[in-house]
């Protein structure tokens, strides 16, 4: 039964699943690349445009002080807006095929009239979208390390640390997911919903990168899922953010609990 | 045995009405007419049945278990074919039917399948972004078809169809029955659910105005009767009967309609001065759209 939904899912998503990958593999391939001529030139910019110093802390959405050197500028890597565009549009786009993309192309009859319930349907899709989140976090590690043959760092980092970044990643990869999985749940037009989960990560990002400049909102901060992402924090110490991985975690969760209940209680109308 | 029953299934849009109180029942092997205007509220029937929505008030069951609660366990025995089908643009009628007999746990829907694309002369290879309407809605009632279900919902299966492949259908359809499948066959088209239903309920704005077997309706339906007089037959003060409704008269001539049986006015015609008389069969248009005009009045 869940061949036939897997299959069915995969058949639909396929071409999509494959260019956020190829793209999410070369995107933290090129920054790897790039990093070492920024890292060359680093004490000049920061010497000659003191302000990049708040810029790039406010990318990092990290409080660097005196300290940014060539092992925070990593970090750039996994907190780019090119990344994480990349990888929220790959969710976004995938959590809002059910149900309102299908209700958009008038396909819902046809895949609710098979009997399988909705719970299965939806339980269908979320191991889809869990699995392919693990196979583009490590396309990502896997376009870093391809990188790294050709480019040489001031400052290696340990592929320890920058997987315990991926596996951080990963769990704000779930905490989207999941609420644009809720969002979609309760709606009928995929362009609304869609439209809805990229305002909030929008949101999410503008806040974490104006909380360096503005500190009246600094309060506001761990509204944001990006407060629980913290990659130069992890490259620099190693530690494994339990704390930030467990709340984005439980963040996604309730969000899918949630989202699951709204799917298989609600009608589908579609007049 | 009864396979579907509804009773006073209501559903509202907010302020827009949906069905009204709507009862159904329909036995084991019956091909049952579902008949309405576009918006009368047979998707809206359909959609309820299918466990798609919740009644606001009612119950609806098919085979003794509810439509909402256990609508993926009726589904094992359900074919639905929705009006206005849309597939998925990348199914052919190949990997349709691979996955639809995955997601059914049973292989030989794979076989039926495809002896059904023949039968339909569809291409299994061709995807349906490259299809007709037509053809869409081959694949869409093979797809209902293919598992044999004990019960069958169809909207409207013959929108697009060419009338080579609306007669396929009705073997198809009577096949089934023969077989014991149970026919729920939605329509706004009087003719076909003429042709194929034993039974017929009809639904006007959300509310079923009839719920009748065929015959039953025939009986009811009323009858063109022309009547030619004799020349100086003293027709000017004639008054026809209370079963016959004239409509155009001269002084020759009388076009109307009855209703009931034929004999009465036969044997009302052998005390007249009568050169011909012409008496058309029942016609179940005509009752169709009194219903509907009477309804229409009624509001």
């Amino acid at each position: 039964m869940m061949r036939g939904l897997w299959r069915k899912t995969l058949l639909e998503t396929w071409v999509q699943l494959l260019l956020f990958g190829l793209a999410l593999f070369l995107v933290p391939a090129l920054l790897t690349m790039l990093l070492p001529q920024l890292e060359k030139g680093l004490g000049q910019v920061l010497g000659a445009f003191p302000f990049m110093r708040d810029l790039i802390q406010a990318l990092l959405g990290e409080d660097l002080g005196a300290t940014i050197n060539a092992q925070n500028l990593q970090a750039i890597i996994w907190v780019h807006p090119s990344v994480l565009a990349l990888l929220w549009a790959q969710e976004i786009v995938f959590c809002t095929r059910v149900p309102p993309g299908e209700i958009d192309r008038g396909t819902i009859d046809i895949l609710l009239s098979w009997p399988v319930s909705r719970r299965k349907i939806f339980c269908a899709e979320t191991i889809i979208w869990l699995t392919t989140g693990v196979g583009l976090c490590l396309l990502m590690w896997a376009g870093h390390l391809t990188a790294r043959q050709f480019v040489s760092s001031s400052a290696p980092t340990s592929p320890w640390r920058v997987l315990i970044v991926l596996a951080n990643l990963y769990c704000l990869y779930v905490a989207v997911g999941g609420i644009a999985l809720a969002i979609s749940a309760a709606s009928n037009q995929r362009g609304r919903a869609m439209a809805t989960v990229f305002g909030l990560v929008l949101a999410s990002f503008l806040l974490n990168f104006l909380v360096q400049f503005w500190q009246a909102i600094a309060g506001l901060a761990p509204l944001g899922v990006l407060h629980y992402y913290r990659p130069a924090a992890i490259l620099a110490t190693g530690a494994v953010p339990v704390a930030d991985m467990v709340i984005l975690a439980s963040v996604g969760a309730v969000a899918w609990v949630a989202a699951l209940e709204v799917f298989a209680r609600r009608s589908i109308c579609t007049v | 045995m009864e396979v579907l029953s509804a009773q006073q299934l209501t559903r509202n849009y907010g302020d827009r009405r949906g069905i009204e109180a709507v009862n159904l029942r329909v036995n084991v092997g019956e091909i049952f007419g579902f008949l309405g205007p576009n918006g009368a509220g047979k998707t809206t029937t359909i959609r309820i049945l299918l466990g798609l929505m919740q009644p606001s008030h009612g119950t609806a069951k098919i085979l003794e278990l509810d439509c909402w609660s256990q609508s993926a366990v009726i589904k094992r025995q359900i074919g639905y074919l929705p009006g206005d089908v849309r597939l998925y643009s990348w199914f052919t009628g190949k990997n349709a039917l691979k996955i639809v007999s995955e997601i059914r746990g049973q292989d030989e829907v794979r076989q039926r399948g495809h002896a059904l694309l023949e039968r339909f002369q569809l291409d299994e290879n061709l995807q349906v972004r490259k299809m007709s309407r037509g053809m869409r809605q081959k694949l869409g009632i093979v797809l209902a078809l293919a598992h044999n279900p004990r019960l069958l919902i169809l909207d409207e299966p013959t929108s697009g169809l060419d009338p080579l492949m609306c007669d396929e259908l009705y073997r198809c359809l009577r096949e089934a029955a023969a077989a014991g499948t149970t026919v729920f066959f939605s329509s706004h088209t009087l003719s076909e659910v003429e042709l194929l239903c034993e039974r017929v309920a009809i639904v006007r704005d959300g509310k079923i105005v009839a719920d009748e077997t065929m015959d039953a309706l025939r009986r009811r339906a009323q009858r063109a009767v022309t009547l030619r007089f004799l020349p100086n037959s003293g027709t000017e003060t004639l008054e026809p009967p209370d079963f016959l409704e004239v409509a155009d008269r001269t002084d020759l001539i009388w076009r109307g309609e009855m209703i009931g049986p034929t004999s009465k006015l036969v044997a009302w015609a052998a005390r007249q001065p009568l050169e011909d008389i012409e008496i058309s069969p029942p016609s179940l248009e005509s009752l169709f759209r009194r219903y509907y005009q009477s309804c229409e009045e009624s509001a």
